[in-house]
């Protein structure tokens, strides 16, 4: 911006200023540059005219002269014939001085047309004077005529002389004037001439100087505020909203700088809302974090104080059925394993239910380390051993050989075990669940399959959502909670597993987990 | 044989009843505190022979109980079960940091308190 500071910075702004578009004030430049080449060539035809005008006068001041001359030859020309009428005695030296008079009276009307008007009292003086002297002719030719030489001697000494001579004067003094007026015509010729080279000059020079002082202040009003609106973006670009774009133009460009300023307003504007939403956005978050904690907390509390009464229901069942207190009457022995079967069901809901909140809120960790595949179906097979030998099923395990120590959580996955190969023991009359586990490229696969009631097609999809059992009459028959499957699906895919089934109504289902043989356990 | 004591510190009255009932039959002497600053100072004067010790307390966590029990060099070698919430929830792993013996979820089976009594007090 130091330019505005300049000297040219004045008419810059002011051109800037200018309430005309862009288009109008280039058009303006040239036309401006234009009339002045218009005025030029004005002032050179005038200046060409003025020049010939001045010739003409001089030629015509140059014709005077020439005519003035013809008068004194004819002038002389008479006083010849004058003088040879009185030798001669005869008449036709008259008729010579009539021809030389006309000739006189003709180039002087001539003259006396073309003189300038303060010549005309000089020519009218020589024509008095000429009619004198044709008086005096007059007089001398009639006195020959008569034969009276004397007289006619005396007459042409006494008044044709002094005649002549003062014609001869007057007409030096009309050719005086011509040449004077000549010599001023030539001078003023000359002063034209002058005149027109500085004139031309002037607009040559006043031309370029015009041509690039407006080029210039035209460019730079254009310059300035381009300048202007690429700082200003600058700071756009860099997230520096609302600020107001300054530019002295009143034209397109100064209609440009107005949108711009808008732009970054609106930026600004929208800039602060986010910001705002962003807060609001990071409160909410705050206090859902705070509302997430307290329901951790709750459930760890709720686990607790649910656990203790029931702790009780099932301590006092059990020592009253293993006759502590004494004897169990026979007709009071199966009530009191009805209350621990119960108690025993309301337990696992509650695990689970408290397993399945804390995986939905995100807030359940593997505790992983090493753990030993065989010893997890180990303890799955012992505690189902007898479940499978009350229903009349036949119950294997198979590991692969080689399996190494994993990595991962073992009690989880124990869990996982436990609850599919539960499952197919409840859902399964007659045959047989076999448990198979075996190791490819890192990937274990533990595959639970029975002899069951099977699934049907369209309940395989939802098989693993929360409380889904293929029937709500199976939970009455067959127990469990609805939702150990929906926690085995979470819990392997904690482990960065994947759990599936394969199905056929009435023949059996295979279930299956694929985990990772050192899986890292990371949050979900 | 009536001189080796157990110490039991638990809030509900009727789990107390429960070990109260389980102990009756052995040569046990049970003690009985609700709370744990009860317990702490129970532990302190009496020096029981083993703890069991319920996770959540009124007044002192089990935790902080068995924290400062272990601090005690009288107290600090006293076998110490403390009864978690649930074994699945990390609770067993904070008892153990806290410098446990061993721990039992809750609800416990009372067959498998006497087999931990037993295996701390072994009778005869």
């Amino acid at each position: 911006m130091a330019l505005l500071n300049s000297p040219l910075g004045a008419p810059v702004r002011a051109v800037a200023k200018i309430r005309a578009s862009v288009h109008v004030k280039l058009l303006a430049g040239f036309l401006l540059i234009t009339l002045l080449f218009i005025a030029m060539t004005a002032v050179s035809l005038r200046t060409f005219a003025e020049t010939a005008r001045e010739t003409n006068l001089l030629d015509q001041a140059h014709e005077r002269v020439g005519w003035s001359r013809q008068i004194e030859h004819a002038l002389a020309m008479q006083m010849h014939f004058t003088s040879m009428t009185l030798l001669s005695q005869g008449s036709d030296p008259v008729s010579l001085i009539l021809r030389e008079n006309n000739r006189f009276n003709d180039t002087l009307a001539r003259l006396e047309t073309a003189a300038p008007a303060e010549e005309r009292a000089l020519i009218q003086a020589i024509r008095g004077a000429q009619d004198d002297a044709m008086a005096t002719v007059a007089d001398i030719a009639n006195a020959v005529r008569d034969k009276r030489l004397a007289e006619a001697m005396t007459v042409l000494r006494t008044r044709q002389e002094p005649v002549y001579q003062k014609i001869e004067t007057l007409v030096g003094s009309l050719v005086a004037a011509e040449e004077t007026r000549m010599a001023k015509f030539r001078a003023s010729l000359a002063a034209t001439h002058r005149q027109s080279m500085r004139l031309m000059a002037g607009f040559a020079v006043a031309s370029v100087v015009l041509a690039l002082v407006g080029g210039f202040v035209i460019s730079w009003s254009f310059i300035l505020p381009v300048r202007a609106a690429h700082g200003f973006l600058s700071d756009v670009a860099a997230g520096r909203f609302g600020g107001t774009l300054v530019v002295p133009n009143r034209d397109e460009f100064g209609a440009l700088a107005e949108h711009m300023t808008w732009m970054s307003r609106e930026l600004r504007r929208l800039d602060d809302e986010q910001r705002v939403a962003a807060a609001t956005l990071r409160g909410l978050n705050d206090r859902l974090a705070l509302a997430s904690r307290a329901k951790s907390e709750f459930l760890a509390n709720m686990s607790h104080e649910l656990r203790t009464p029931l702790n009780a229901i099932l301590g006092f069942t059990e020592i009253i059925l293993d006759e502590l207190y004494g004897e169990v009457p026979a007709n009071l022995r199966e009530p009191l394993v009805d209350i621990q079967t119960n108690g025993r069901h309301l337990l696992r809901l509650i695990n689970d239910v408290l397993d399945l909140s804390k995986i939905e809120a995100g807030r359940l960790e593997l505790g992983v380390g090493e753990y030993s595949v065989q010893e997890i179906v180990e303890v799955v097979h012992a505690s189902l051993r007898s479940l499978a030998i009350e229903k009349g099923l036949a119950f294997s395990v198979r590991v692969a050989p080689g399996i190494p120590t994993a990595w991962g959580d073992g009690r989880r996955l124990t869990q996982c075990l436990l609850n599919l190969a539960g499952n197919a023991l409840k859902f399964t009359r007659h045959g047989r669940v076999d448990i198979d586990v075996s190791l490819a490229d890192d990937w274990l696969t533990f595959r639970v399959a029975d002899t069951g009631i099977g699934i049907p097609k369209d309940e395989v999809e939802n098989i693993f959502a929360e409380f889904r059992q293929v029937d709500t009459t199976i939970t009455r028959e067959y127990g469990g909670t609805g939702l150990g499957l929906s926690i085995t699906k979470r819990l392997v895919e904690l482990h960065g597993g994947r759990i599936g089934v394969e199905s056929e109504l009435g023949r059996g289902s295979t279930f299956f987990f694929t985990v990772p043989l050192h899986a890292d356990g990371g949050p979900a | 044989m009536k001189d080796r004591t157990v110490l039991h510190i638990e809030d509900n009255e009727y789990n107390r009843k429960i070990v109260r009932q389980l102990l009756s039959r052995t040569p046990y002497r049970l003690l009985e505190a609700a709370d744990g600053e009860e317990g702490l100072a129970v532990a302190k004067r009496e020096l029981p022979d083993l703890i069991l010790m319920d996770v959540q307390l009124p007044k002192l966590s089990g935790l902080d109980a068995t924290r400062l029990l272990r601090a005690d060099p009288r107290t600090a070698n006293i076998p110490l079960v403390v009864v978690t919430s649930f074994a699945l929830s990390g609770d067993d792993r904070k008892a153990m940091d806290a410098g446990a013996s061993a721990y039992l979820a809750k609800p416990y089976s009372p067959r498998d308190l006497m087999a931990l009594i037993h295996r701390f007090l072994p009778e005869n």
